[in-house]
């Protein structure tokens, strides 16, 4: 023992204590060159604790939407249904895309789903809530599926924690890991989207249907519906026909612009000589919200079945499409609409009236559709 | 357990504005359930005492915005 001790005096003068210590760094650095796989180890059980933390938020998260969802359907169910067991049915709900192996007609076919879907999800809803009127049910379907998004961003993310964990995949974690603070900020805002469905306000995807509402508001005009829950506004603008096409509000719906703005053009004929397209557009990191910026072709977001509509009609008539698009972020589009964006929809219909008078011969018939989720817009 | 209810997270009640249908006034006050663009309203209007005004806008103002940040 003595010996040992001696040896590790190097110098001479050093108490047991201190040559200890020298020996337990030692040995934690040898451990490091001997045991590659600790500093992973060791990095791992960190990440897998960042990631355990974000995952409580999301569950936090998804649970105060649920909660809310729960109590919003039960003022409008009546007390013999179990709203709980029922709303946890449409969360678990999934949709199949169709098969691709021969794309031939997929659009139409992911239209027959996506509609089905739709239907299906908004007759469950009206199940539910019975004491709800239409306006409120469509609302209260966009919200169910606010709840059902949460929903499946907290079982992704659990799902890749579990897996990294239970496999020790450090590769597996440091991709979901890398994710987080978008996925945190997109689950954010969906919570804030819950609350605008909750109480019918408007949000910043309604502002194509805005800026529509407002340049059709006051003018003598012919109104009806076109396709399921989308309407037609005809009206005379200096001496040019002009048909808008918007969700029908002020319920949260998108209604079907393409299939809407195509019965028109069949209707019409050779008559229609523009197409204009209006929705808020994802901007880029540093610029300016509400921004108004002008471009070609159709400006529709989602499956890509109504820009798809559009587009075909305009090829088969040779119909011009223009767009406008109203720059947002992913969370002000789903959230209550902000004043830049609302104050947008002026410069919209600025923008859309020289485009009809410097493009369009009086005589000639303009399209208009305003794109987007029309909760909290009523009819003009 | 866990509050993720830090301050930018808490949620802003957008405003309701109001036009006066007879004199173009316009005014704002909070959000009520039931409030939707364009519906016309049976409220008193501040300034000729009119009680049909319309809504033209529900948003949530830069000022409000602000006001959290501070
Ligand atoms: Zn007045």
């Amino acid at each position: 023992m003595k010996d040992i001790l001696d040896l590790l005096q190097i110098g001479g003068q050093q108490d047991i204590l201190s040559s200890l210590i020298s020996l337990i760094w030692l040995m934690l650095l040898m451990s490091f060159f001997l045991y590659p796989g600790l500093s992973q180890k060791i990095q791992l059980s960190y990440m897998l604790r960042d990631l355990e933390r974000k995952l409580n938020r999301l569950k936090a998260i998804d649970d105060d939407v649920k909660d809310r969802t729960i109590k919003t359907l039960q003022t409008y169910a009546p007390p013999e249904i179990d709203v709980k067991n029922e709303l946890e049915k449409l969360l678990d709900s999934f949709i199949i895309s169709p098969e691709s192996m021969d794309p031939y007609g997929i659009v139409y076919k992911l239209e027959h789903i996506v509609n089905t879907w739709e239907d299906r999800f908004e007759e469950d809803v009206v199940k539910i809530c019975k004491k709800a009127d239409n306006i409120r049910v469509k609302t209260l379907t966009n919200l169910v599926e606010v709840a059902r998004g949460v929903h499946f961003i907290y079982r992704f993310v659990r799902h890749y924690y579990l897996l990294g964990k239970r496999t020790s995949n450090i590769y597996l974690i440091l991709q979901i890991q890398m994710l987080m603070p978008q996925i945190m900020e997109i689950a954010n805002a969906y919570r804030q989207a819950s609350y605008a469905f909750i109480h019918g306000q408007p949000i910043g995807d309604g502002i194509g249907v805005l800026s529509v509402a407002r340049l059709a508001y006051g003018r003598e005009k012919k109104t009806y519906e076109i396709a399921k829950d989308t309407i037609a506004h005809e009206l005379d603008f200096e001496g040019r026909r002009l048909i808008l096409v918007r969700a029908s509000g002020p319920g949260g719906t998108v209604g079907r612009p393409g299939e809407g703005v195509q019965k028109i053009v069949e209707a019409e004929g050779d008559k229609v000589k523009l197409i204009i397209t209006i929705d808020a557009g994802l901007k880029l990191e540093g610029e300016e919200s509400g921004k108004v910026v002008e471009g070609v072709g159709v400006a529709i977001g989602g499956t890509g079945v109504d820009k798809y509509r559009i587009e075909e009609i305009a090829k088969a008539k040779g119909t011009p499409l223009y767009a406008i698009v109203i720059y947002e972020s992913i969370t002000e589009a789903i959230t209550p609409m902000r004043e830049a964006i609302a104050k947008a929809a002026d410069k919209v219909i600025e923008k859309v009236k020289q485009t009809i008078t410097e493009k369009v011969e009086s005589g000639s018939t303009v399209i208009v559709a305003g794109i987007g989720n029309s909760v909290g817009i009523g009819i003009t | 357990m866990f509050s993720y209810k830090s301050r930018s997270d808490r949620i802003i009640e957008p405003l309701t504005h109001l036009t006066c249908s007879n004199c173009n006034t316009e005014n704002s006050r909070p959000f009520k359930e039931g409030d939707y663009v364009f519906k016309e309203v049976d409220e008193k209007c501040p300034k000729c005492g009119s009680v049909k005004m319309l809504i033209t806008g529900i948003y949530i103002e830069m000022r409000q915005e602000k006001e959290r940040q501070e």
